[in-house]
């Protein structure tokens, strides 16, 4: 029961962002219009991708110090559900981007930022399928990942800074913040990371107790 | 040091790598020129020694662990430990990668003449690329090794490790085309020593968790 209460809440508050999403009221703004309301669905994703990456980072290096494999399946999942929330925040973007830049994609640093990561990834599971020892495969692959990791957040996170971007708050672009004159957006987005962060969790502890099962 | 010793002499042994490696980047840098002409812009030749040294580092990063993963791993663990290992492979492969930037450089200076303005800075931009390059090789292609996988694997993890390390160097190198100062792009040359230092320090802690069985 105790176990339960993460789910629901998260279940709550991600209904609650998609649907209240769409009826609140929100500033009007020129060119981006009513896609404003993307910030709930968009963003949301990479904040909730960053937390399964880091958990996933966080699980591969607990697993260097303990050789417990839990903790590998664990970090595995995670991973999983982090690449399932990048290419819907992929797919939003693009979508958006569309919208209010007029091409599919850009020449964007975060752009560039999310092609890396998926590849990244990618890569993780392609060596993760290369090995047949469970031990031997937990290790390298704990390795390869707390290495990624820390060049994905170079990248997504140092170098959009030094460079020019078309997103909000990058290069002489306005953040957010400036926007948002009566917090109204904020009362649906920061629930939103938060839903979609408890359901991740519960997702990948799924596939996680799947997986146990499975060996 | 040592093992940094024993490394240049396997490679003086094996010389027709060297020379393999000399020849692709000749063949390379000729099949541009054949079909580009001798005048590409100044961001095309930046653009295009990148890639032909990207693409050279990675055919030597390939065989970066052959002798210690193949049948002698055993007796590699009894000569010399891990943190040794990664160290002098990494000095090793420094070394290589900023001979094999250097001759890319000469040989484009030669077919396509050389556009760079600030010398010193494009050299300092290449030797810390060089440094980057070799850190992340060097780790990604032990991974690979490890696995006893394709050879395709270690590609595949390299690459998109490499973006980032690329694309600060790519960024310094034009700079230094256009001949800014040393002391203006200073900001981003700390940003690169950081990731650099970073980077070795992390492949440094990660590698005895790989070098084990």
């Amino acid at each position: 029961m105790k176990g339960s209460i993460y789910k629901v809440l998260g279940l709550l508050l991600v209904a609650y962002s998609l649907i209240y999403g769409l009826l609140t009221k929100v500033p009007d703004l020129p060119i981006i219009e009513e896609s404003i309301r993307n910030l709930f669905y968009h963003v949301s994703m990479w904040f909730a991708m960053v937390a399964m990456m880091a958990a996933s980072f966080w699980n591969a290096i607990r697993f260097l110090g303990t050789e417990d494999l839990a903790k590998d399946r664990r970090s595995i999942s995670l991973a999983e559900m982090g690449m399932f929330f990048s290419f819907m925040g992929l797919f939003t973007g693009m979508v958006w981007a569309k919208f209010t830049w007029g091409a599919w994609w850009t020449n964007d640093p975060k752009l560039n930022g999310t092609a890396i990561t998926i590849l990244i990834y990618l890569a993780y599971f392609v060596l993760r399928n290369s090995m047949d020892d469970a031990r031997k495969k937990a290790r390298i692959s704990a390795v390869y990942n707390i290495f990624a990791f820390v060049m994905m957040i170079v990248f997504i996170g140092i170098l959009p800074r030094m460079t020019d971007s078309l997103h909000p708050g990058n290069g002489g672009n306005p953040g957010f913040n400036s926007y948002d004159l009566d917090n109204g957006l904020r009362m649906v987005f920061y629930p939103a990371v938060i839903g979609w962060i408890l359901v991740g969790t519960w997702i990948a502890s799924l596939r996680y107790r799947l997986k146990a099962l499975q060996e | 040091m040592r093992l940094l010793v024993r490394f240049f002499r396997q490679e003086v042994r094996n010389s027709n790598v060297l020379f393999s490696l000399g020849l692709y980047l000749l063949g390379v840098s000729y099949l541009i020129y054949l079909l580009s002409g001798s005048t590409p812009s100044n961001s095309a030749w930046n653009t295009l020694l990148w890639v032909v040294v990207f693409f050279g580092s990675l055919q030597l990063s390939s065989r970066s662990f052959e002798f210690e993963s193949g049948p002698h791993f055993y007796y590699f663990q009894t000569i010399a430990n891990a943190k040794h290992t990664i160290i002098a492979k990494m000095l090793f492969n420094v070394v290589y990668m900023m001979f094999l930037s250097m001759a890319t450089w000469g040989v484009f200076s030669v077919f396509f003449g050389n556009p760079v303005y600030n010398t010193v800075l494009f050299f300092i931009g290449l030797i810390l690329g060089a440094t980057g390059f070799s850190v992340v090789l060097t780790l990604t292609s032990g991974i690979a090794h490890r696995t006893k996988g394709n050879s395709m694997l270690g590609a595949i993890l390299a690459i998109p490790l490499l973006f980032p390390v690329l694309q600060i160097t790519s960024a310094i190198n034009l700079q230094a085309i256009v001949g800014v100062t040393l002391t203006d792009a200073a900001n981003l040359l700390g940003t690169l020593v950081a990731l650099d230092m970073g980077i070795g320090l992390l492949a440094y802690l990660l590698f005895p968790y790989l070098w084990q069985d």
